[in-house]
């Protein structure tokens, strides 16, 4: 177990070598520099520019500033933020660091639950109000935009009702709004397949022999089928986790969250590079992990899964 | 069993850190002005600073040699009085007495020559003042890392200081710099900036925390007087929207609205009591790049553009009265402003005979071109396109481009066609004449150039005597629209609002706002 982990942690690295080659290029592709962002109009002034530019090491050939970034990630070293002069990035990363990971994490501990069991609950009770309920609510949650529906709650509860704070992060009256939009949508996601997957598990032999036995309805739903459709739902979550990421991207700019999500699109307006491609590096690694993650934990719960792994020459 | 045990501790889990990771909301005091800006400063450092947000925080802790009044005009600070050298081109500098820095070392000569030294010296990425440097003695040799000392800088005593240029440079003593205390790296280390400032002015820096706000304290001590409220509370709020809901939800006592947000705010009744309105000191113009664009060669064509842009529906209806008619490329706000130019006219019928008399009737043999700007500016690039193909025929094609991407192409002379504008850097017409329309300014995007108009901006450029060297910017002003150089477009406004508790906040024509005499009730 302990071999297949290292050997998968190993796997990482290439797919963030990737991620360095990649992001390096899309930067550098963007038209525009540091220096035209930081002196804005006064950016035509040649000698004011250059002189910046050398500062930065900007006027030094791409190769050159590509393996200069290269060994200095290698020794742990992001280097300083541009936009935000004398500032290693490591420090304009770390508040960030704490927040985006967590409005996930909550988004998806909030729509996991929810969504599985409005998904199973709907199945039960297929083509019944309950099911339809829960269509709708999907439906609802899958089609509306975050956006708009941030705006309309903040319109709701914030000004008109005054129970919620407009924006900002800090207290725990400031995360709800954002959780809840970020959550929304995936609970729906869930709910649709959970409802999928329990339909096609209610028709497999193994519950029909429970029902056979003479099990309680309550058991053969709960413990039997809705067990096993929480394999192919885990399989999901990383996915999902990976879509919540990058929704943080929206909502931490609605709500003015100071994340890693407002934070990599003002790194990018601004040509930021170094700290741009620290936070799509560290998106891409919390990705991989939380894949890893839950590849791990579906064969923690499925045996099946560990002894075709092992059968495999 | 597993799986649904394995569920639940993992949302336990995950619903119980964030409530461990949150700490407490700042709670400002009641005396403690809060205010928006769009970002976080890019440092809260005197030397380095090239952008708005820092300059709005530097402005309350930082002073120069002048300060700007809220009328656009410049008045001693940190100096007190300058004459010109006797030999050469220079100024002396008598200097404030009795000022101190919020370390407590006594403001003196050494501190102005200290600070114009950290603007130059290589390796210190000095932001946009450097630019004012450029005609001091050894400046270049300073740049250059060829020497230590700024030999055009000579400290006469404690409290006189001579600056000495290699040309003519009669504006220096209103530029504006913000001079810091010499003292300051000895005593903090390099990264002081994170931890004090080396200011004088009515406030001093207290925290910083990123992306969320920066804390400013009053100076009990300040020269000028001690400021009525305990300090200032500026919350970074990127967007408009944003920062208007968190104003009505009483979370901001004093906001400065741009772009879109101040449409909203002018619309609604509510804020009637509210809004401050202040003219910027900022020209707008029309781009028309003869040498990217052949009918704009005819000046014909360019006075024909003019006149087909209703000036007064696009104040009413673009701006919703947030602009005001500019006849020239001069404004209000700043001394040298002529406001004897001719009206500028709305008249299709003399814009279509004019674009006949150039040899295109109804736009005929015309090629199609882009206009081009901003997303703020998207609204307003349609309307120009759609009035210009509506009363001459052109086909005008609008074009919104990012900005880092649009301010490049513009440096490089590479766009035909574009609504830009200039806002002033120190209160003197010689700011928007010199800069956008004179041949060799890096800033003359529209690439026109005119010798006789050089030449009169070179004369004006050495004439100390104010009346006499506004008389020269009137006479270049009429070289440039006689020539129909571009079509001046509405001048706008700074709207701001400030809750009916909040007063004596003053709006600067320059964009940023001094909290020096805020008072709150």
């Amino acid at each position: 177990m302990l071999i297949k982990l290292a050997l998968r942690l190993l796997g990482l690295v290439p797919v963030l070598a990737v991620a360095v080659v990649l992001t390096f290029a899309a930067n550098r592709a963007l038209p525009g520099d540091p220096v035209t962002v930081m002196l804005s109009d006064h950016s035509a002034d040649l000698d004011l520019a250059a002189r910046l530019r050398a500062e930065y090491g900007l006027d030094q050939p791409l190769w050159r500033q590509f393996v200069s970034y290269v060994v200095h990630i290698a020794e742990g070293d992001f280097g300083l933020s541009f936009r935000l002069v004398h500032t290693p990035v490591i420090a304009v990363l770390s508040d960030g660091l704490k927040i985006s990971p967590i409005l996930a994490l909550a988004a998806l501990a909030i729509a996991f639950p929810l969504g599985a069991f409005a998904g199973a609950g709907a199945a039960i009770n297929r083509d019944r109000w309950p099911d339809t309920l829960v269509i709708l609510f999907l439906v609802i949650g899958i089609s509306v935009p975050n956006f708009a529906l941030a705006t309309f709650l903040v319109y709701l509860l914030s000004i008109k009702l005054g129970v919620l704070p407009v924006a900002g992060w800090g207290t725990l009256d400031r995360a709800i709004l954002p959780v809840l939009i970020l959550a929304i949508p995936s609970a729906a996601y869930i709910a649709r397949l959970s409802r999928t997957f329990m339909l096609e598990v209610l028709q497999q032999d193994f519950v029909r022999t429970a029902r056979a036995k003479g099990l309680a309805e309550r058991v053969v739903i709960w413990r039997h089928a809705f067990s096993n459709t929480l394999v192919p739902l885990m399989t999901q979550t990383g996915i999902i986790f990976g879509g919540l990421l990058s929704t943080t991207f929206v909502v931490e700019t609605i709500f003015n969250i100071p994340g890693l999500g407002r934070l990599a699109i003002q790194s990018i307006f601004a040509r930021d590079y170094p700290v741009a491609m620290a936070i799509i590096l560290l998106f891409t690694a919390f990705y991989a992990l939380i894949n890893l993650l839950v590849d791990l934990l579906c064969i923690a719960i499925d045996p099946r899964l560990s002894a075709e792994q092992a059968g495999r020459p | 069993m597993a799986p649904q045990f394995l569920s639940r501790f993992v949302a336990l889990t995950v619903l119980i850190a964030p409530l461990i990771a949150l700490g407490g909301w700042p709670q400002a005091d009641a005396k403690t002005l809060r205010v928006n800006i769009d970002a976080d400063p890019s440092q809260i450092d005197p030397i380095t600073y090239s952008e708005l947000n820092s300059y709005q925080v530097l402005e309350q802790i930082y002073e120069g040699l002048t300060a700007i009044t809220p009328d656009g005009r410049a008045v001693p600070a940190l100096a007190l009085s300058w004459t010109p050298l006797p030999a050469g081109y220079g100024f002396r500098f008598k200097l404030r007495e009795g000022v101190k820095f919020h370390s407590g070392r006594p403001f003196t000569a050494k501190d102005v020559k200290y600070t114009f030294e950290q603007l130059l010296k290589p390796g210190s990425q000095g932001g946009l003042s450097a630019q004012f440097l450029v005609n001091v003695i050894g400046a270049d040799d300073m740049k250059a890392g060829k020497a230590n000392d700024l030999a055009g800088v000579k400290i006469v005593d404690d409290h006189t200081i001579d600056v000495a240029f290699t040309k003519p440079d009669v504006l220096f003593p209103i530029y504006e710099f913000f001079i810091m205390d010499s003292g300051i790296v000895a005593e903090q280390g390099a990264d002081w900036m994170t931890k004090v400032d080396a200011g004088t002015g009515p406030f001093t820096f207290k925290q910083w925390k990123r992306g969320t706000e920066v804390d400013l304290a009053a100076n009990p001590n300040y020269w000028g007087g001690a400021p009525k409220i305990d300090g200032v509370q500026f919350l970074i709020i990127p967007t408009g929207d944003t920062t208007l809901s968190q104003y009505d939800a009483g979370e901001l006592d004093f906001v400065s609205l741009r772009e879109n947000a101040y449409r909203r705010a002018l619309s609604n009744p509510d804020y009637k009591n509210q809004i401050i309105e202040v003219p910027k000191a900022q020209v707008r113009y029309m781009g028309m790049n003869q040498n990217l664009y052949a009918p704009f060669k005819d000046k014909r064509v360019r006075e024909a553009i003019s006149l087909s842009i209703d000036r007064e529906a696009m104040i009413k209806g673009l701006y919703n009265g947030a602009a005001f008619m500019l006849n020239g490329q001069t404004v209000p706000g700043i001394p040298g402003y002529n406001p004897d130019m001719p009206p500028l006219k709305y008249d299709p019928e003399r814009a279509r005979a004019l674009l006949t008399e150039a040899g295109y009737p109804g736009g005929k043999g015309m090629p199609p071109v882009e206009i081009q700007c901003t997303e703020p500016f998207k609204d307003e690039i349609a309307y120009y396109a759609n009035q210009l193909g509506k009363v001459l025929g052109m086909q005008v094609t609008p074009k919104v481009v990012e900005r880092a991407t649009f301010i490049k192409a513009m440096n490089a002379g590479e766009v035909a066609f574009f609504p830009w504008g200039w806002t002033a850097d120190y209160p003197d017409t010689m700011t928007f004449l010199g800069e956008m329309w004179y041949s060799k300014s890096p800033f003359n995007r529209a690439r026109w150039s005119n010798p006789d108009f050089d030449k009169v901006i070179e004369r004006a450029q050495t004439e100390i005597d104010d009346q006499k060297r506004f008389a020269l910017y009137r006479q270049a002003e009429k070289i440039l629209m006689d020539d129909w150089a571009t079509a001046p477009l509405p001048a706008t406004v700074t709207v701001a609002l400030r809750k009916p508790n909040t007063k004596n906040v003053t709006v600067t024509p320059l964009g940023y706002s001094v909290f020096q005499n805020a008072e709150i009730e």
